[in-house]
């Protein structure tokens, strides 16, 4: 079929036909190797998912019993993975905020070029460069029960704080650290967006009277729309994703409470031997974190149309 | 006041590379007495962590340091031709490779590691540094080929007529007239690489497990720390060690690395 497609030979002479095709020859020598592995390790990975999630492969036979939909049967009626649902969903939706309030409103703070601002950003960034389980391991030293603040807060007399030793304290103290280890980013996809808006708009704003507050919420933010858009979507797929730092912070406890869907995916693969029913989980993730990120950039599309009649 | 919250916010973020640098070099007893204070500091818990038996640091950097070459060289060699021919040629069939390899942006890695060890299982892989390299390398494909496509179109197409007017062949116009030019947007790539490979924690350790022996710098921080949580002279100066590397890097190269990691993060 692609054969057809190429360029006609017959009335060529004999030089410049040689020329074309040797360059096709090369031009399938730069491609191949680059799309083989893409091919093998990524686009067969893909629909193999799909196809073990039907099975009940533990990682080690060689031909996995085909057992249809069991494994989604399995998952809709798990308590665990409800829990880790509703954990990774709350995750998502405050952290997802709060990377984005906190983003925004320093990107406004240090927006400009000054070398104060420079140093500013470095800061609010430099824990992105940390691998999440450093920034685990880190925290939980400091919050944990004999951590750094507690023996602060019992010196000064005070009750053990349970930063991650609580259910409710421990989610929080989380979406927490997520949130302190990545609105760095934010911060500068925002900026990277402010450099955008039109100044002359906002100087014929004040202009005509209008206060910081207004200028901000009527010429500033719809300005920023599509920024908006791109740092929300990115802030959900990454946090629906969570699993390093709640290794490293929490290790899912107290008692399972704060197992994200990707440490439940792991964990029921890697330390249980159900790969196939991993698979199951992590197709599921896959189809919601597509969905969400798409339900999210319709929602701001029409947002943004509302805006600009 | 614009002012004064902006450095109560720097020290709030500082604070805890504070705690981390200080407590590197102090004993159990001095942590807990006081975190925050500077007395009887000392050099031994990170000598101590330089020679744990649980984590050869030193042997960790050394083969963090190979994946990230081997990963950086495979990637560019792979990605650079390939995005070539798809911005110079304008046959359909590239235009749809180029649309094959985008796709792949949107995939994240977690939902691969499982299918992922099937296949390496399959090609006899699994547990082998080729095996891991591979994937790893596959992961920075879609991007790198998507960036340097971009950035070959910029540049112009005379160039690589004049090459060919002059006799060269497609593969050494590319090598030798292209390649070089596109500097920036490779070394854009290298930097979110290494960062990829040097924090990547879920791929090495299931690929690579703990049975081979190999632990990246990242695993190793896991076999180390994770059974001693509340050990702190092990938990802050192997911390410091994992990181300082990677902070030094940053601070030195902070423009790029920023600008880099925005390219990257926008990907989506």
């Amino acid at each position: 079929m692609t054969l057809t497609r190429e360029a006609p030979v017959v009335a060529a002479p004999p030089a410049a036909r040689t020329r074309p095709r040797r360059d096709g020859l090369a031009n399938a020598l730069m491609v191949a190797p680059a799309t083989v592995l893409y091919t093998v390790m990524l686009i067969v990975p893909v629909g193999l998912a799909f196809y073990l999630s039907l099975t009940d492969w533990d990682g080690f036979s060689a031909n996995p019993a085909f057992v249809g939909a069991g494994n989604y049967a399995d998952l809709l009626d798990d308590p665990e993975l409800r829990r880790a649902a509703a954990v990774t969903l709350l995750i998502a939706a405050a952290g997802t905020a709060g990377l984005n309030l906190l983003g925004l409103g320093f990107a406004l703070l240090v927006n400009g070029a000054s070398r104060a601002n420079t140093f500013f950003r470095i800061v609010l960034f430099y824990p992105h460069v940390l691998s999440a389980l450093v920034v685990g391991f880190l925290w939980s030293a400091i919050l944990g029960t004999s951590g750094a603040v507690n023996n602060l807060v019992t010196s000064w007399g005070g009750e053990v704080l349970p930063f991650l030793s609580d259910p409710e304290w421990a989610t929080v103290t989380m979406i927490a650290v997520l949130v302190w280890a990545g609105f760095g980013v934010n911060v500068v996809l925002y900026l990277a967006g402010l450099q955008a808006v039109p100044h002359s708009l906002i100087e014929a704003a004040r202009i005509d009277g209008a206060t910081r507050w207004q200028v901000f919420r009527n010429v500033t933010l719809p300005a920023l729309g599509p920024s908006v858009t791109v740092n929300i979507v990115l802030s959900l797929v990454t946090l629906l994703k969570t699993y390093d730092l709640v290794v490293s912070l929490t290790a899912g406890g107290p008692a399972g409470q704060t197992q994200t869907v990707a440490y439940l995916i792991l964990w029921n693969s890697f330390h249980d031997a159900r790969l196939g029913f991993g698979s199951a989980q992590s197709v599921i993730l896959m189809l919601v974190t597509a969905a969400l990120a798409f339900v999210v950039t319709r929602l701001r599309r029409r947002g943004e149309l509302a805006v600009h009649q | 006041m614009r002012k004064t919250f902006l450095w109560l916010s720097a020290v709030f973020m500082l604070v805890p590379l504070y705690v981390l640098t200080v407590n590197a070099f102090k004993g159990q007893q001095e942590i807990l007495a006081d975190p925050f204070g500077l007395a009887g500091l000392t050099l031994e818990p990170l000598a101590r962590a330089l020679t744990n038996p649980q984590f050869n640091v030193v042997k960790g950097y050394a083969i963090t340091l190979l994946f990230v070459v081997a990963v950086n060289v495979l990637s560019v060699v792979l990605a650079a031709p390939a995005a070539y021919v798809i911005a110079r040629s304008p046959k359909r069939r590239f235009r749809v490779l180029m649309l094959f390899f985008l796709a792949g942006t949107f995939i994240p890695g977690q939902v691969l590691v499982i299918p992922v060890v099937y296949v390496l299982k399959t090609l006899g892989l699994m547990g082998t540094i080729r095996g891991f390299v591979l994937f790893e390398t596959t992961l920075t494909l879609p991007f790198s080929i998507f960036l340097y496509a971009g950035y070959i179109a910029t540049i112009p197409a005379v160039l690589d007529q004049a090459a060919a007017v002059d006799g060269a062949g497609r593969l050494r116009t590319f090598w030798q007239i292209v390649f070089p030019l596109m500097r920036p947007a490779v070394a854009t790539m290298v930097i979110l690489n290494t960062f990829s490979v040097w924090n990547d924690f879920v791929n090495p350790q299931i690929i690579l497990g703990p049975g081979s022996g190999l632990y990246t710098v990242t695993t190793g921080v896991y076999a180390a720390v994770s059974q001693y949580a509340t050990d702190y002279t092990v938990v802050f100066p192997t911390l410091l060690l994992a990181i300082a590397p990677l902070l030094v890097f940053f601070v030195f190269m902070q423009r790029h690395i920023i600008s880099g990691l925005t390219a990257g993060a926008t990907k989506g």
